[in-house]
């Protein structure tokens, strides 16, 4: 008969649960973001910090991960000491970077043709790990210089305001 | 107080004694909110530095052969920046300035700017040339301190702009960036 005493008064204090709920909506209310693109970036990537305010509007074309240099997703490229391959190189530029850009620029020609907006045919999007050297970005840069890519946006992780 | 009484208040007593609010909805409520924020929160917001590249065009120049115009460079090197203002025609008035390739050196480099664009606001373009061994975050705070307006930097309208130049006034305070260090 005790025990069944004992039973009655024991109850579950959720106070302290919802307390942390609502500091944790708060919390992810307040940091919430509204871009208008998300975007996941590459594992084994970390981009430079930026006060930029210009925000993300179209995916990366260019990802360059601490070991290899994709075009669309596709893996296009290793680099194997901050550097790409001796046999991957042309005039100083990555050539398999500039074969995959200029089918690219050919694609974005056919879909672009008889259009008057032609400024996006020329822009790239580029995601590169912050440890690189400007060496390889700009074999980069020259590979798609070559394939007529002018503009290039370079992505950065923006500082909090 | 007769027995009546006393039983009817110990009622009354027991009754409101017993009354709690059921807040299991509302922790529900909450669960699914705080899984809905979670999953769909951006923890790292994107941005993007915009620059140009040099292009060799058959077009003819933007400039008169005989207009004098200011050419704005910046060179980044392994361990410092050098700004360098100069005149197309006589008198140049080459004025050189060094700062470190630091966070302060960049700040400074960024104050200097804005003064040579509030000085002349109609040149719009810096070239930058980069040494190859200097890493992409240091170069990415260079092209910041170039091209981005902070808070509380002048807003520099130029006067003849077109209204695209006018609008972008707001966000940048050289907003033509050129890595002139691509070159064949």
């Amino acid at each position: 008969m005790a025990s069944v005493q004992n039973d009655e008064g024991v109850s579950l204090n959720l106070m302290p649960m919802l307390d942390i709920f609502s500091i944790l909506i708060t919390f992810l209310l307040m940091s919430y973001s509204t871009d208008p693109v998300s975007y996941d970036i590459s594992a084994g990537l970390e981009l430079p910090d930026s006060v930029t305010i210009t925000a993300l509007d179209e995916l990366p074309t260019i990802i360059v991960t601490k070991n290899e240099i994709m075009v669309n997703d596709k893996k296009v490229a290793t680099i194997l000491g901050g550097d790409v391959p001796e046999r991957d190189r042309s005039q100083g530029a990555v050539y398999p970077v500039f074969v995959e850009l200029e089918k690219l620029a050919e694609a974005n020609k056919r879909v672009f043709r008889g259009k008057e907006d032609k400024t996006k045919t020329s822009v790239l999007t580029m995601e590169m790990d912050q440890s690189h050297q400007f060496k390889l970005m700009k074999r980069i840069m020259l590979a798609a210089q070559q394939a007529e890519f002018v503009t290039f946006k370079l992505m950065v992780a923006r500082e909090a305001e | 107080m007769n027995k009546k009484q006393k039983k009817k208040k110990k009622r009354k007593a027991i009754k409101y004694r017993d009354i709690e609010l059921n807040i299991m909805p509302f922790i529900d409520v909450f669960s699914l909110l705080n899984t809905f924020l979670l999953m769909s929160a951006v923890f790292i917001a994107i941005g993007v530095l915009e620059v140009q590249i040099p292009f060799l065009s058959s077009a003819p120049p933007d400039t008169k052969d005989n207009e004098r115009t200011l050419d704005i460079s910046v060179d980044v090197e392994k361990e410092k920046i050098e700004v360098t203002t100069v005149w197309s025609r006589a008198p140049e008035n080459e004025e050189k300035k060094d700062f470190p390739l630091t966070k302060a050196g960049s700040a400074e480099l960024h104050k200097f700017l804005v003064n040579v664009r509030k000085t002349n606001p109609e040149y719009d373009k810096v070239s930058l040339f980069t040494a190859d061994d200097v890493i992409w975050k240091d170069v990415a705070m260079v092209i910041d301190a170039i091209k981005t307006r902070l808070p509380g930097d002048p807003l520099i309208v130029p006067k003849n702009g077109t209204d695209a130049e006018k609008a972008m006034a707001t966000d940048f305070i050289y907003p033509k960036v050129v890595m002139s260090s691509v070159m064949l």
